[in-house]
């Protein structure tokens, strides 16, 4: 009872009308729970599918992409017009995979946001078990680095990932091709490579990463024995694979490396555009759903304002002869609008959390996770508060720019 | 001794153009004195109600000259006139008009609440005074709703006075009420000029309280009639 007038009559209208103080309070905490609600979900997702692509996809990826298409050197010489007769042409690759590897992953280790590197070398093979054939890709990897980068040793469902490291004989493959090619741990699988040398290897253990299409080709090799298996040096690699230490930097680290290397540099969100354009998606998905429910709670308030108004205009009018100015008005009805933004703000954030909580609780056994995956993120909640407020400023300010501007003669005379 | 004016009227002229352009008032003058109480008397339709509220300030959409206390009105703004009518000009309408949702005591308080002259203590103090006087002591506390026509009515007065201002309107005052209140209102009005510093302006039909007023105006078609 110590505040200034204005504030005490904005107080007094809305404990009078408690009931329909309350209806607008709800619209306000609806919209804004659902805003937290459905943002923390749609973060969530993207979160567990960032995970899920992580776990076979690194930050950046470093190979030697084919060479350009010089099929026709005949017209870069000779003048225009000339007839050149060139049958069969062929592209040649000058050099295959990457010259000084072990120079390049020096210097990637000199720069601060790197956190792992991961030389690799991928071909293409023919995986035979007798009459069976499949054809996928066989890693040679760098056992203790790839651990770092794809947390290998977590993904396998037999053997140990550590034993491909003291096993050049030995061979890792993916859980859907152990099994389309009836392999179990200890088998002995067939490796024909392009060139057509062909390998016998032991299976020392089997991965799942729960993307079938990993799981269906994919076996690793030690990086060494993969080199003998190709008859390559010992600084052969294909591929170098980096995590930087945010995944939201790898764009940055390709911009600082593109122009030093002579080789393609390729950030995840390059060779992966369906996944930025996904989570981007489900981003705007959150917020139009959202925004459409504190709009309609932002017309559900505009439309209380405005029936009180109507009810108090011959009170506004006295009060208006007694000296309080169209400012003063305003003042009392925007502040009733803002305590019930306030209100429903902080009540909203609070229900959005419940919600959040307990849809995280829900089970959902798919792809490698055991819940509906949530984020909580503050970032989500102020927002959700921020447009809690402005729709029910808004919402409040043209009916109280109404109450402002009554006259108090026409009222008052009749 | 010659008592100093305080309502300075010259050639008010209004006209109203719905539905169609109308003058109401022609070219009205006249002034009142400090301690003065008078009636603004004439028949439905003679402009006497449009003149109360061209004097309230409230109604802005005239031309002439109007000033109270030496401080002329014309031409101010809004917001200027209403920081004027809540330190100078008491009302008093036909209907209370008290917000429901108040005590009659915050009700008195609301003007003084805006005026910040005064602390709160002092305020609610001086509500206490005017409720004594007009003998409501007893409701202060009650919600403004829950009181007789005639108790609501001398709560509005209350109301009225609680900023001491210089001229108290009334439109139609006593117009809502019986003849025993309307009798205790027109004694309170009689009362607070015989203190001899506050004006009285109200409009009335009621032919006993125009009678006993100070002096009577008395307006027929838009002019004032020259006897008042």
């Amino acid at each position: 009872m110590r505040l200034p007038i204005n504030y005490q009559i904005a107080a007094t209208y809305l404990s009078s009308k408690l009931k329909q103080t309350i209806v607008a309070v709800l619209g306000v905490t609806f919209g804004i729970s659902m805003y937290v609600f459905m943002n923390s979900f749609m973060s969530g997702v993207n979160l567990a599918q960032n995970r899920l692509a992580f776990s076979t996809l690194a930050h950046v990826r470093i190979y030697n992409d084919r060479p350009a298409d010089r099929s026709d050197l005949v017209s870069r010489v000779y003048p225009a017009g000339t007839i050149a007769n060139i049958r069969n042409s062929k592209v040649i690759k000058y050099t295959d995979g990457i010259k000084n590897s072990s120079e390049i992953i020096h210097y990637l280790h000199t720069i601060p946001i790197v956190e792992t590197v991961a030389p690799e070398v991928n071909i293409n093979v023919f995986f035979k078990n007798v009459g069976n054939k499949v054809n996928g890709t066989l890693s040679g990897v760098d056992v203790a680095n790839e651990d770092q980068l794809f947390r290998m040793s977590r993904l396998m469902e037999q053997g140990k990932w550590k034993d491909l490291a003291f096993r050049p004989d030995g061979i890792i493959v993916g859980a859907e091709l152990a099994k389309s090619l009836s392999l179990k741990v200890d088998d002995n699988l067939n490796i024909l490579t392009a060139d057509g040398v062909s390998h016998t290897y032991k299976v020392i253990g089997i991965f799942r990463t729960n993307l079938s299409s990993i799981d269906k080709t994919k076996a690793y090799l030690s990086i060494t024995a993969t080199r003998q298996l190709l008859a390559e040096n010992q600084d052969y690699v294909t591929d170098i694979q980096v995590n930087v230490i945010d995944f939201k930097l790898a764009n940055q680290l390709v911009h600082e490396l593109a122009p030093v290397l002579s080789y393609k540099v390729e950030s995840w969100s390059m060779a992966n555009a369906q996944l930025e354009a996904g989570s981007n998606l489900r981003d705007v998905i959150a917020v139009a759903v959202s925004l459409t429910i504190l709009i309609v709670a932002g017309f559900g308030i505009y439309n209380i304002m405005l029936m009180t108004i109507n009810e108090k205009i011959r009170e506004i009018a006295i009060l208006k002869a007694m000296g309080f100015s169209g400012f003063d008005i305003r003042r009392i009805f925007l502040t009733m609008s803002s305590v019930i933004g306030l209100v429903g703000g902080f009540i909203g954030m609070g229900l959005g959390y419940i919600v959040s909580r307990l849809v995280n609780q829900v089970p959902f056994n798919v792809a490698g996770l055991a819940t509906l995956p949530m984020d909580y993120d503050p970032r989500d909640y102020t927002l959700a508060f921020t447009f809690g407020l402005i729709t029910t400023f808004v919402a409040g300010y043209f009916p109280s720019r109404k109450a402002s501007r009554v006259d108090p003669v026409t009222i008052i005379r009749g | 001794m010659e008592r100093p004016t305080i309502l300075q009227v010259d050639n008010i002229i209004k006209y109203f153009y719905e539905p169609e352009k109308f003058q109401v008032l022609k070219d009205i003058s006249f002034s009142a004195r400090k301690g003065e109480f008078l009636a603004l008397v004439g028949k439905s339709g003679s402009g006497k109600s449009t003149l109360l509220y061209v004097l309230s300030t409230m109604d802005t959409d005239y031309a002439g000259r109007l000033s109270i206390n030496g401080e002329p009105l014309t031409g101010k703004t809004q917001n200027e006139l209403s920081a004027f009518r809540n330190q100078h000009i008491g009302f008093v309408f036909q209907f209370h008009y008290l917000l429901p949702e108040f005590t009659v005591l915050e009700n008195i308080m609301i003007p003084a609440l805006k005026l910040k002259r005064l602390s709160r203590q002092e305020i609610e103090h001086k509500a206490y005074m005017h409720l004594e006087t007009l003998d409501l002591k007893d409701q202060a506390l009650k919600s403004a709703s829950k009181l007789s026509g005639g108790q609501q009515q001398r709560a509005a007065i209350a109301r009225a006075l609680i900023n001491d201002p210089s001229i108290i309107m009334g439109d139609e005052p006593t117009g809502n009420l019986d003849s025993k209140n309307s009798q205790t209102v027109f004694d309170i009005f009689r009362e607070i000029v015989t203190q001899g510093d506050q004006t009285i302006i109200a409009v009335t039909h009621d032919e006993d309280f125009a009678a006993n007023c100070d002096r009577v105006l008395e307006l027929s078609d838009g002019r004032l009639l020259p006897h008042s």
